[in-house]
């Protein structure tokens, strides 16, 4: 019994000496190391961006194909969600519309950067032309890349990127800091000025949901200043932990919580499911990320006023157009923009980077034109 | 421990094991209250059995499987596909009682199958399950490719139905399931061949038991949980993803050796089962509450799990004596 | 005995061959020595780490937090060196330790506490992870200097170099699991541990070291992985626990203890690999892959196990 006692003594104590943290959202590192970059608040004009030389890598005496049919493989983050069957489904388009490139989408069933390596490894022995990815970890995924740049293999980016050197160019979907900023102030015109808010993101490992919460806190210190950041929750890829986590939060402040961010395409419908169910539509603004299919119930019912994402269709249009230009020598290290198909000019920014596009505002009036 | 033990002697060992989960929920409600009252109120309480019911009830099954002295590494995949068929069944317009019905069935003909498999080939349930496992999650994506299931039709939201207006229903399923489950291990014959057929297969076929089709009947019932589970997951939102929740087999494995099932077979209930799973989401909860940090939220949870197990096997050495 | 686990490995090793000349007749890619070499690479986390899981197994126990002792030593590794300023070397040797202390620690529960090590591995799983959460504050520690990168990325004579280490591993293992007294001790606790107690057999030291062993080569398997690719992350070696356990199964090694070897744990190692790359080359996609793999696992057994029972 006394054994019993002390055990669970222990773990109680052990739990407790971690309560006297103090708030939750002051833990918050970022995640890795980089400088963050507010843009300017409100509609100001924002800096224009410093050049930047070309940081790319570059393939090793690649074949030129220049107008030749090509094989390329696109490796995303993991097959079987609906965030990359829209990307798939973009470069589908692509492909049709060029009539020389075969795409095909293939991928871990699981978001490991182990797995996503070997994938790649295996299509660099089968000889690809062209790889797309989508990185797990920007870092822990250079080796393989460089490794296919070496064997003469183009590579190209979209979503998540790698270290620079070992990529060819990769494709925006916007900026960091203009999905910060596009949230935050999403998120103020619903709250208020001083409302208080929670997010619930993925991992805090996950590289792109650091990034954008880093650049979500600059450009909160920056521009509005009152709004009080009350702490962030991790729920994985999962339904229904996120919607439990939600749910936890909204418990937890009660009336204290006026807003939840939704980090992932998985988040974000679950936060506005966890806010219909607590009855509090209306009362907790629900801002997020998300594929406009998901998030067509909530928006109907007016629990979420704006869906906040890019077009991946139009993201995975936009990278095989690129590969496309950089096997037919269209697309050159130093070059400013490059010719993408529909979607017309893109600027390069950043050295290496093609930006797709400012942040698309999904709501009410034109979510039902999308099906992804 | 045979289950021809007097049912004194059960009763109270029941009693030690459950009433150590038990107070363990209710020491931690009252030590979060503390730090943070609003933990104590009744939508926090309700949510959090709502939200994590349905790995209460598929904890029951598995609890099972364990007693049996097997172990199944398939289930969160097995959800997953049920819940997904659940939801594509009701969007093609058939009726919600096919809905409904559809994934028990499902549930229950794998399950056996693989039961079987384990049964009469000699298989070792770990190689069957896991097996299972990547086949069942490889097929999810290659048929569904992940879609998201929206267009619910609003009669398929089992979880929204409040019985005499109060209770909500997956609170009614989970905490019928795991009574109904419960009376029939420990009074029915074929509940008791379980703990006889996971403690001492011999033993229990001289009895007359057969331990070959006691496995596939565990499994089968096994199947029926999880899919009375996969259904409580799959109506609790709006939308339905058509993905295998990761890591799902492990919590609810965890579920059922926190609730004392031992994996020797022939010990543990379902009622253990249930609680321990109530104190797991209690834990999870908890931490948001009392502000730990993020960081360190699994290794709390984790250092908690261990105590609870390591608790558990000394409370119960010492009933049974110098080992 | 020995009859019986000569035929487990050679028929699976009749099986592997049959998949392999397969394999390599549908595309011409697979049978180079170039991609047999790069999946020998590939394969080394999981080999090391399937070497002590094999003696786990054989005593008739299980080790399921492998996988977050090899997130938490690549996460040691990480932070020693970067923010508590020790040299790589020591690092690394650190990252180690805390393999060993980790392994340590569970067979400690396991064999002081005599608790089922399907249950405490649950639970160290759970804390371990945890822990690695905790000390690396999801940051990744990168930026090593170029002489780490030989381990993960380099190679000796043409062969990568962790392969060599996985190599004299194997050599090592098999050894010790089928010529020394050690070895027939863990058998013997696989088959009948009450008797082997009674046998006056030091049961208790030898599943500690089997436990430690398994974290040791668990943290190994970390530093190869953090020199392959080049940095750490908290959630490295996420899964490994059940891809070791599915490559120590397949090579027939019992699950209820007693049976098992060393030589059959790296045929279902090779043949898992060979079989994940032989397809994507062929052009399986990833959903496709898991579900043969998952078929083949159980496929393999049941075959081999049948015939067995025939011969009987």
């Amino acid at each position: 019994m006394r054994k019993l006692l002390m055990t669970t003594a222990a773990a109680a104590a052990f739990a407790l000496a971690f309560a006297s943290a103090p708030s939750r959202a002051a833990q918050w590192d970022g995640a890795d190391d980089l400088a963050t970059s507010p843009l300017a608040c409100g509609t100001g004009a924002n800096p224009a961006p410093a050049f930047k030389p070309y940081d790319g890598g570059k393939a090793v005496n690649a074949p030129n194909l220049a107008g030749k049919e090509i094989t390329v493989v696109d490796v995303p983050k993991l097959i079987g969600i609906g965030y990359f069957n829209a990307t798939t489904k973009g470069m589908q388009e692509a492909a049709k519309e060029l009539g020389n490139v075969k795409v095909s989408t293939d991928g871990p069933t699981e978001a490991k950067i182990d797995e996503q390596i070997k994938f790649i490894d295996n299509y660099i022995t089968r000889g690809v032309n062209g790889i797309l990815f989508a990185a797990n970890d920007p870092v822990a995924i250079a080796p393989v890349l460089k490794k296919a740049l070496s064997k003469g293999i183009h590579v190209v980016g979209y979503d998540a990127n790698s270290e620079p050197d070992a990529r060819e160019w990769f494709v925006n979907q916007a900026q960091f800091n203009g999905i910060a900023k596009a949230m935050m102030d999403s998120m103020a015109k619903e709250i208020g000025e001083d409302g208080s808010f929670a997010i619930v993101t993925s991992t805090f490992t996950t590289p792109n949901q650091a990034r954008w919460i880093a650049e979500m806190h600059a450009y909160g210190d920056k521009c509005h200043p009152k709004m009080k950041w009350l702490e962030t929750v991790e729920a994985n890829e999962d339904n229904v932990l996120s919607f439990n986590q939600a749910t936890t939060l909204i418990n937890k402040y009660g009336d204290k919580l006026k807003g939840i961010f939704g980090m992932t395409s998985v988040a974000t419908p679950a936060s506005a499911e966890a806010v219909t169910k607590a009855k509090e539509c209306g009362k907790i603004a629900v801002v997020g990320l998300a594929t406009p299919n998901a998030m067509k119930p909530y928006v109907h019912s007016d629990c979420v006023k704006s869906v906040v994402l890019w077009n991946p269709v139009d993201l995975g249009y936009a990278a095989l157009e690129v590969m496309r230009a950089v096997v037919d020598g269209k697309l050159k290290a130093g070059d400013k923009e490059v010719e993408a198909g529909k979607l017309g000019k893109l600027q390069v920014v950043n050295g290496s980077e093609i930006l797709l596009g400012a942040p698309f505002v999904f709501d009410k009036a034109n979510i039902d034109k999308f099906d992804f | 421990m045979s289950a021809a033990a007097s049912p004194v002697q059960i009763l109270r060992r029941i009693a030690s094991q459950e009433a150590m989960l038990a107070v363990a929920i209710i020491g931690l409600a009252i030590v979060v209250g503390f730090v943070n009252p609003r933990f104590l109120s009744a939508n926090n309480l309700s949510d959090l059995l709502l939200g994590n019911a349905y790995i209460a009830v598929a904890a029951i099954g598995m609890s099972m499987v364990i007693v049996s002295g097997n172990i199944d590494i398939s289930v969160g995949a097995l959800i997953g596909v049920l819940a997904t068929v659940s939801g594509s069944l009701a969007v093609a317009g058939y009726p919600i009682a096919f809905a409904w019905g559809a994934p028990l069935v499902i549930g229950i003909a794998v399950m056996a199958a693989q039961g079987a498999v384990v049964a009469y080939l000699g298989i070792p349930s770990i190689v069957v399950t896991l097996g299972m496992w990547s086949i069942l999650k490889g097929g999810l994506i290659s048929v569904t490719g992940g879609r998201w299931i929206t267009d619910l039709p609003n009669s398929f939201h089992l979880a929204d139905v409040e019985v005499f207006g109060v209770l909500p229903m997956p609170v009614l399923i989970m905490v019928g399931a795991t009574i109904l489950a419960a009376i029939w291990m420990r009074f029915w014959p074929g509940g008791r061949a379980i703990y006889a057929a996971g403690g001492n297969p011999e033993a229990a076929r001289l009895c007359g038991v057969s331990p070959r089709r006691t496995t596939i009947f565990v499994f089968a019932a096994h199947g029926f949980f999880a899919g009375i589970a996969a259904l409580m997951f799959a109506t609790q939102l709006r939308v339905i993803q058509s993905t295998t929740p990761a890591g799902l087999e492990l919590v609810v494995i965890t579920a059922s050796v926190v609730g004392g099932v031992s994996i020797l077979g022939g010990v543990g209930t379902v009622i253990g089962s249930t609680l321990a799973a109530v104190l797991l989401a209690e834990i999870a909860s908890a931490l948001v509450f009392i502000n730990v940090s993020p960081y360190w939220t699994h290794a709390v949870q984790g250092s908690l799990i261990l105590a609870t197990v390591i608790a558990d096997i000394l409370r119960r050495r010492r009933r049974l004596g110098a080992a | 005995m020995n009859r019986y686990l000569k035929r487990h490995e050679t028929i699976l090793a009749a099986i592997l061959i049959v998949a392999l000349i397969g394999l390599g007749y549908l595309n011409d890619q697979f049978l180079t020595l170039d991609n047999l070499l790069n999946q020998g690479r590939l394969m080394t986390e999981i080999g090391l780490i399937a070497l002590p899981m094999t003696f786990v197994i054989v005593t008739g126990g299980i080790d399921l937090s492998v996988g977050a002792i090899v997130g938490l030593c690549a996460i040691v590794l990480g932070v020693a060196w970067k923010n508590w300023g020790l040299p790589l070397p020591l690092a690394v040797v650190v990252a180690l330790g805390v393999g060993a202390l980790a392994g340590f620690c569970n067979g400690l529960v396991i064999t002081r506490l005599k608790a089922p090590p399907l249950i405490v591995t649950i639970a160290t799983l759970a804390l371990y992870r945890g822990l690695a959460e905790g000390i690396s504050k999801a940051r990744s520690v990168r930026g090593y200097p170029d002489w780490f990168y030989v381990l993960g990325q380099g190679e000796v004579f043409g062969v990568p170099t962790q392969l060599w280490i996985l190599g004299a591993c194997i050599v090592i293992a098999g050894v010790a699991l089928d010529r020394t007294s050690f070895g027939r001790t863990l058998y013997a606790i696989g088959a009948n541990e009450t008797a082997a107690r009674f046998s006056a057999l030091a049961v208790d030291r030898a599943k500690l070291i089997v436990y430690t062993l398994s974290g040791l080569m668990s943290g190994l398997s970390a530093f190869v992985l953090v020199s392959r690719v080049t940095t750490t992350r908290s959630d490295m070696g996420l899964g490994y626990e059940l891809d070791v356990i599915a490559a120590v199964v397949l090579g027939g090694a019992s699950i209820f203890g007693g049976a098992g070897t060393v030589w059959g744990t790296v045929i279902g190692l090779v043949m898992i690999q060979l079989l994940k790359n032989g397809l994507a080359l062929t052009g399986v996609k990833g959903d496709a892959t898991i579900i043969v793999i998952g078929v083949v696992l159980i496929a393999s057994v049941l075959i081999a196990s049948s015939l067995e029972r025939r011969r009987e």
